[in-house]
């Protein structure tokens, strides 16, 4: 029952704000006020039943369609519980980085918050349709945020994202229905292990799931909807957009593609490790090329997604283990690294990196914590990142070698560019007369980013305080799946 | 006439009554437009409490020679035809009142109540043909009804043309099916229609099919549909898109499921080509339309398909669902291009007109922005059920050729975002225009969308279970 309310807390969030009256402090407070609150439920359950997260209280079955035994089925396990606590954080912090949206901020938060029941549902949902239905609900909200308050080339921008993610996800469905016709059920946990299905049906199955679940993370050859998107969307969506929404295919391929079909995903494993690869050396040199640092953070962004690819298709508890902590490391960089970039533009009204330089001694805060974000992001030792980009390597390379080599060759491309980019935009003589006059970050600003920045680093030195919740369910894909 | 009979006729003879009272009052007053309208939107109203009073009681049974049946099947499509048709009067009821023919024109939509709700109910085939042009006759005239505008009586007149086309082609396809069968009764022409058929019966059976394609504008017969739903006044082309074409669907799934299911190898291989043209025509044109009304009828034709798509899959173990499948898409559709088209009655017809409504009138525009969210087939509105369970209803049949149908629905889902979403954009993203207008129309098509809109959205909770609750049940 309390996942339920977390759940849907934020749509009565966005009942709220849409009747409030139109004053821009009540809003901000209201919207931050009614998002602390799933936070607050989901740290009272890491607190209360973190050891073990399949306990009845957490988890609900209603049956919705007799015939075809649909059911409104939810719960948390230790894969979801760490995305379900980054979606309730990311969408405070989200709210808290709002500061460039400046019209309809009514329509604003509420389709934040409307995303957010998405996130959350996907987070727990315990049926393929469910879990289907908690996708796309996030797709239009989403579509909304970049379009409507997106920069000048948001249109197609908007447009591209709905069209690509739902011909993927429409596909995904079909896989999902495929499987429920031929499993008898939708419920996963009648699902574990194949549902009784034959390899061959197995792999049918797989294929197009897999296919709707690699547009979304984004898998680099099926990349292309994701940087206009990126780069034209305002900095709050960004956090959203960046820090939750590929972890939505990545969970997919970690909870339900690869437990729930372990035969019909077996002899997609290597390619998935493959896309992993390629994700980070692809994404490491497009950045190194990029003007923009927003297109840089973006491509960052998508590089280090390779390594969650990477865990998952390791196969063992290590790889495992590194991909679901991973998702939550690549939401926390993400996150700090778009709105420090959204804070460079502010202050100093460019993103182009040339025109940038020396801005440390202009702003020691910002500058400190965007040099904090690039080292978590190329993987130093103390911070979340390293952590989870490490076991998912020890883990691949146990079963990929090749491709265990290759990406660990990848964080040094990516240690290249970022130190790069540091050395252009924050050290360096000021480029500019004009940077004289900028100030560092603002309170609001600093609010935003320290908690992520804080989250890093004590993630990395106590990473046990998630992976002792994602254990048990990471040994429960293991047993599926047959793996050590 | 018996007791029993008595109630099964309640829906049809309720809507008899209040037709003629109707007419009356256009006979013998003068300012009539409020008692007329008040009266017809009682009378479907009282359809439709009488419908769902049968289908709650369970009642069923055959009546008149077996001739006219009534069981939760047709029960659920009366509730359709006259829900529609509620929501078609209170968007006539001030337009009419402009043309001063109030009377007349409610008096044409109550027909079209009467003739549809007999249809379903129908097992004979002349007593089919009858309903059917009972319903189709009163719905030339709802087209043409605009004496204001040239494109009305244009698309009056090729929809008049086609129609009576499409009538003679469907009564050669009966005929010859009487005459291979010795009798219209469906469950003497299924004793004909098994095993190998012989080419009189198969020339009969693609006749009536094709008269069927005219009716529901399944290309290649679709022609008419733009042009008439263009012209006609909003109420028609939105009633017409929804009520009497379920009700066509629902006969055409009797006459295929009762009268023919020797057949079905041979009728369903021709409903999946139907469909998938269907789907592609429909689609490929809606995306070429800058007029908003003539987007929603070549809309119309592509959902057209996707429900001929749920006959194409009446085969093999997908029977029990394809059959909800039309019952779930049918319902689904009526909701949610019943409230876009009453959108464009509200707003305007030219895509133009939509530049900028979430800020001129957030409430119509949110409403839209559902509709064409849920004809594209978004979970959870009322378009991704119907969807859901052609696809489901398609996996069971183990028919390449369904299999193949199925996907090609997948591929036009994806394929129809741009028109749909073209509409939500222009109300995001574009700027007022001057001509936008907002106090168009009246407050009761205001609630009607709204209503809709809330429908649209709450389809799963709400309509989902009656479609179970009725299931196949009285179908063979």
């Amino acid at each position: 029952m309390i996942t339920t309310v977390t759940i849907f807390t934020p749509l009565l969030g966005a009942i709220l704000v849409m009747l409030l009256p139109d004053e821009e402090r009540l809003l901000r407070y209201t919207a931050l006020g009614v998002a602390a609150v799933p936070v607050l439920l989901s740290v009272y359950l890491y607190f209360a039943f973190g050891d073990d997260l399949g306990v009845a209280a957490l988890s609900q079955d209603v049956t919705w369609i007799r015939s075809l035994n649909i059911g409104y089925r939810v719960g948390l396990d230790g894969l979801g519980f760490g995305m379900f606590f980054l979606s309730t954080f990311l969408t405070v912090i989200a709210i808290l980085a709002s500061w460039d949206v400046r019209r309809n901020l009514k329509q604003y938060f509420a389709a934040i918050f409307v995303a957010e029941v998405g996130m959350l549902g996907v987070f727990a949902a315990q049926d393929l349709i469910l879990f289907y239905i908690f996708f796309e609900i996030t797709l239009i909200p989403m579509y909304l945020l970049v379009g409507v308050w997106g920069d000048e080339n948001r249109r197609p921008a908007a447009i591209k994202f709905f069209i690509y993610t739902f011909l993927g996800s429409t596909v995904m469905l079909a896989g999902f229905l495929a499987f429920g016709i031929l499993a008898d059920t939708y419920a996963m946990d009648a699902l574990g292990g194949g549902g009784g299905l034959s390899r061959t049906a197995q792999i049918a199955v797989a294929a197009p799931i897999l296919f709707g679940l690699l547009v979304k993370v984004p898998a680099v050859p099926l990349h292309s909807w994701l940087l206009d998107v990126y780069v034209s969307s305002p900095t709050s969506t960004n956090v959203l957009l960046s820090g939750v929404l590929p972890k939505l295919g990545t969970y997919g391929l970690i909870a339900v593609a690869i437990p729930l079909l372990p035969q019909g995903v077996e002899p997609f494993l290597p390619y998935v490790a493959a896309f992993g690869v390629i994700n980070i050396i692809y994404g490491s040199f497009v950045a190194f090329m990029q003007p923009d640092l927003k297109a840089l953070v973006a491509y960052s962004s998508i590089g280090t997604l390779g390594f969650i690819l990477l865990g998952a298709a390791s196969g063992n508890a290590v790889g495992l283990n590194g991909a679901v902590f991973q998702q939550v490391s690549h939401g926390l960089y993400s996150a700090l690294l778009f709105i420090l970039v959204g804070v460079v533009a502010a202050r100093t009204g460019t993103r182009r990196i040339e025109d940038l330089g020396g801005l440390a001694a202009r702003m020691p805060w910002a500058g400190g914590l965007l040099a904090l974000g690039a080292l978590a992001a190329m993987g130093l030792p103390g911070l979340a990142v390293f952590v989870s980009e490490f076991m998912s390597i020890m883990g691949v390379y146990a079963t990929f070698p090749v491709q265990g080599v290759l990406a660990a060759l990848g964080i040094i491309l990516s240690a290249m560019y970022l130190l790069y980019m540091l050395a252009r935009v924050i050290f360096g003589p000021i480029e500019r007369p004009a940077y004289d006059e900028v100030g560092d970050a603002g309170p609001a600003e600093m609010a935003a980013v320290v908690p992520l920045a804080v989250l890093l680093v004590v993630l990395g030195i106590f990473p046990a305080l998630l992976i002792n919740v994602q254990r048990p369910a990471v040994d429960a894909v293991l047993s599926a799946i047959g793996g050590s | 006439m018996t007791g029993q009979a008595f109630i099964a006729l309640l829906p049809e003879l309720i809507s008899t009554g209040f037709l003629i009272l109707v007419l009356m009052v256009g006979v013998f007053s003068d300012s009539n437009v409020g008692i007329s309208a008040s009266l017809a939107a009682i009378g479907t109203l009282a359809v439709f409490a009488s419908a769902a009073v049968l289908l709650a009681s369970g009642f069923s049974g055959s009546f008149f020679g077996d001739g006219f049946v009534v069981d939760g099947f047709a029960l659920y499509f009366k509730l359709i035809v006259a829900g529609s048709a509620f929501f078609a009067v209170l968007a006539a009821a001030r337009w009419a009142d402009q043309t001063g023919d109030a009377p007349e024109y409610l008096t044409l939509i109550l027909s079209v109540v009467l003739g549809s709700t007999l249809l379903v109910s129908m097992r004979d085939l002349f007593g089919i043909f009858l309903a059917i042009e009972l319903a189709t006759i009163p719905s030339y005239a709802m087209v043409a009804f605009d004496r204001s505008r040239r494109e009305s009586a244009e698309g009056g007149m090729k929809y008049l043309i086609t129609g009576v086309i499409a009538s003679s082609v469907l009564l050669y396809g009966i005929v010859l099916i009487y005459g291979v069968s010795g009798s219209a009764m469906l469950s003497d022409v299924a004793d004909t229609f098994t095993g190998t058929l012989t080419p009189v019966a198969v020339l009969g059976l693609v006749l009536m099919v094709s008269g069927f394609a005219f009716k529901l504008s399944a290309a290649p017969f679709h022609f008419w549909t733009p042009d008439a739903y263009q012209g006609a006044p909003t109420s028609a082309a939105a009633f017409l898109s929804v009520g009497p074409k379920a009700a066509t669907f629902a006969i055409l799934l009797r006459i295929l499921l009762e009268g023919m299911p020797g057949a079905a190898p041979t009728w369903t291989a021709v409903m999946a080509f139907l469909a998938i043209i269907t789907m592609f025509v429909g689609n490929l044109f809606a995306l070429r339309q800058r007029n908003v009304r003539r987007m929603l009828a070549y809309s119309s034709v592509a959902h057209s398909g996707y429900i001929l798509a749920a006959f194409a899959a009446l085969q093999g173990g997908g029977v029990a669902f394809a059959v909800q499948a039309v019952l779930i898409y049918t319902a689904a559709y009526a909701v949610m291009n019943m409230g876009a088209f009453l959108v464009i009655d509200l707003v305007g017809e030219d895509a133009k007109s939509f530049n900028g409504l979430v800020r001129t009138n957030p409430g119509v525009a949110a409403s839209m922005a559902l509709f064409m969210a849920a004809l594209v087939g978004i979970p959870p509105l009322s378009g991704f059920f119907g969807k859901l369970w052609i696809i489901i209803a398609g996996a069971p049949t183990g028919s390449i050729l369904v299999y193949i149908v199925v996907g090609a629905l997948v591929v036009n889902t994806v394929l129809s975002v741009p028109y749909y979403f073209g509409i939500i954009r222009n109300m995001l993203f574009e700027e007022p225009t001057t001509d936008t207008v907002t106090s168009k129309g009246s407050g009761a098509v205001r609630f009607s969308v709204y209503v809709l809109a809330v429908l649209t959205t709450l389809f799963g909770l709400l309509i989902i279970p009656l479609s179970a609750l009725v299931g196949a049940s009285g179908l063979a």
